[in-house]
């Protein structure tokens, strides 16, 4: 079957629609893990997934719903603690991914939940989502895009300046911690498109790409969000033309996307 | 310089935790005056301003800006259009960002917040500013260009694109070279003749505030320890 073929079937539409609005918006998240400084994050909050995992499993529950639960729940407490303790997010981060390994084996440990069914919830598929998966994607989006046109000085001026932020009288902590629960979210929605081990793809390389190219906050969006949408339908109308997995594609797709990015990269 | 005081510290102590940084300081600075504060790192210096900007609680005594007591004030929106404020440079930022937008957030909260978009007034403010401190023919260029000075230089019109009658630099010239040194002087010159501006300048060398400011206070171990040129 040809492409063109193969998007009129609707599971295929559904995909491209899903990496239309993934591309674009989830990608935007990646600008808060790189001008933060937070690349620990991603790893800390999928040990969050795994740890829902186990306890859905334990209890009966969808353990994919409880895995993004609580990958949900894990974001809201990163700002919040490394204020608290006085230690950078990274740290935090370390801390939350042992810690919540720790518990997760510790469940499998006691209530005899096979590991190897939490750990294939690390594995996704843009192909396979729902309609279900696709109207939280899209809800996800407006949020996103709701927030970064509210909030645009603002997330500007925190980016920029936190400390000017704080003193002009922005609420920097809650728009940070607002932006890193969005970001666990994502990460969420990005383990079930390409699986946790190519998050990186989804949510982290359009960023990075655009952060060396891009001369103000606007660009920088902008860039952003082109790059992801190209990551993730070139990725998935590759992988259609050639049958190759959807994640994986979507991967080679955006590191592409940085390598040719680094010839345009601007040195300061 | 007037007999006005625009700042005035009554017997302020200052500090954090368990740890008392200043003690009992008097000092008040008249409208117009350009005061130097040096002493060695750990004398208290950036906690002073601190204070001052109410980013600290006081522990005692009373603090009291254009006349007003502001001791332990909750509400620091009146204090953030009479004080600018420029803090120690620590890193350059990795955020892109063109000079002008950089600028025109120092005016946050002013007449632009949330979806509340910045006006033709706030451009021409930040236009004037960017030509007070020579970077006008740069605005759109992204401050990760720009060199230490010229970075500083942008600090200080992000500072007073609210009008404040009072700016407070905590070691601006640090890490800068002479010439970025001079342009620098050059500049807080120009501002503080065109605006009347009262200001308060921390640096670690002595030799140089005294130079450009109209007094010098030592601060050592979180007293004042002395004071040249009054």
């Amino acid at each position: 079957m040809s492409v063109f073929e193969l998007l009129s079937v609707p599971i295929f539409q559904r995909a491209l629609l899903a990496a239309i609005l993934t591309g674009a918006c989830l990608s935007l998240l990646g600008i808060v893990i790189v001008v933060f400084n937070m690349t620990t994050i991603r790893f800390a909050l999928m040990h969050f997934g795994l740890l829902g995992g186990a306890i859905g499993l334990a209890f009966g529950a969808n353990p994919l719903t409880a895995a993004i639960t609580s990958i949900a729940i894990g974001s809201l407490f990163f700002g919040p603690l490394s204020d608290k303790l006085k230690l950078d997010t990274g740290l935090i981060g370390a801390f939350f991914m042992t810690g919540t390994m720790a518990l997760a084996f510790l469940i499998f440990y006691r209530t005899g939940v096979p590991a190897l069914d939490v750990f294939s919830l690390f594995t996704g598929s843009i192909i396979t989502l729902t309609r279900n998966d696709l109207y939280f994607i899209i809800a996800l989006c407006v949020v996103i895009v709701l927030t970064f046109i509210v909030f645009f000085r603002e997330i500007q001026l925190v980016f920029y300046d936190a400390e000017q932020a704080e003193w002009l009288g922005v609420p920097a902590k809650k728009i940070r911690n607002g932006l890193l629960f969005l970001t666990g979210l994502s990460v969420g929605v990005a383990m079930r498109i390409v699986g946790a081990l190519l998050i990186d793809a989804l949510v982290l390389l359009s960023a990075m790409a655009a952060m060396g190219i891009a001369k103000s906050f606007k660009q920088l969006i902008v860039l952003t969000s082109l790059f992801g949408v190209i990551t993730t339908t070139g990725g998935l109308l590759f992988s259609m033309s050639f049958d190759f997995p959807t994640g994986v594609t979507i991967t080679l797709t955006g590191v592409l996307i940085l390598l040719v990015s680094q010839f345009f990269k601007r040195s300061y | 310089m007037s007999n006005q005081y625009v700042i005035d510290l009554n017997k302020v102590s200052l500090g954090y935790g368990n740890h008392e940084v200043l003690k009992d300081i008097d000092l008040k600075i008249f409208e117009g005056e350009f005061l130097s504060i040096f002493g060695e790192n750990g004398a208290g210096k950036t906690t002073l301003f601190k204070g001052i900007l109410q980013l600290l609680p006081t522990r005692s005594g009373s603090i009291h800006i254009l006349g007003k007591d502001v001791t332990n004030t909750k509400d620091k929106t009146w204090l953030r259009t009479q004080i600018g404020y420029v803090p120690q440079r620590h890193h350059a930022s990795r955020f892109p960002i063109s000079v002008f937008d950089a600028v025109l957030l120092g005016r946050w909260g002013t007449s632009f917040k949330y979806l509340k978009r910045p006006s033709k007034d706030d451009f021409e403010i930040v236009e004037e500013m960017l030509n007070l401190v020579k970077l006008d023919h740069m605005m759109h260029q992204d401050c990760r260009t720009l060199s230490g000075g010229q970075q500083q230089r942008l600090n200080i019109a992000r500072a007073l694109v609210r009008n404040p009658k009072i700016l407070l630099l905590d070691e601006p010239n640090t890490h800068l070279d002479m010439t970025s040194r001079d342009q620098l002087d050059d500049t807080i010159y120009s501002a503080r003749q065109k605006y009347n501006l009262s200001i308060v300048m921390i640096s670690h060398d002595h030799v140089h505030a005294e130079e450009v400011s109209d007094r010098a206070v030592h601060l050592r171990m979180g007293q004042i320890y002395g004071e040249r040129g009054a």
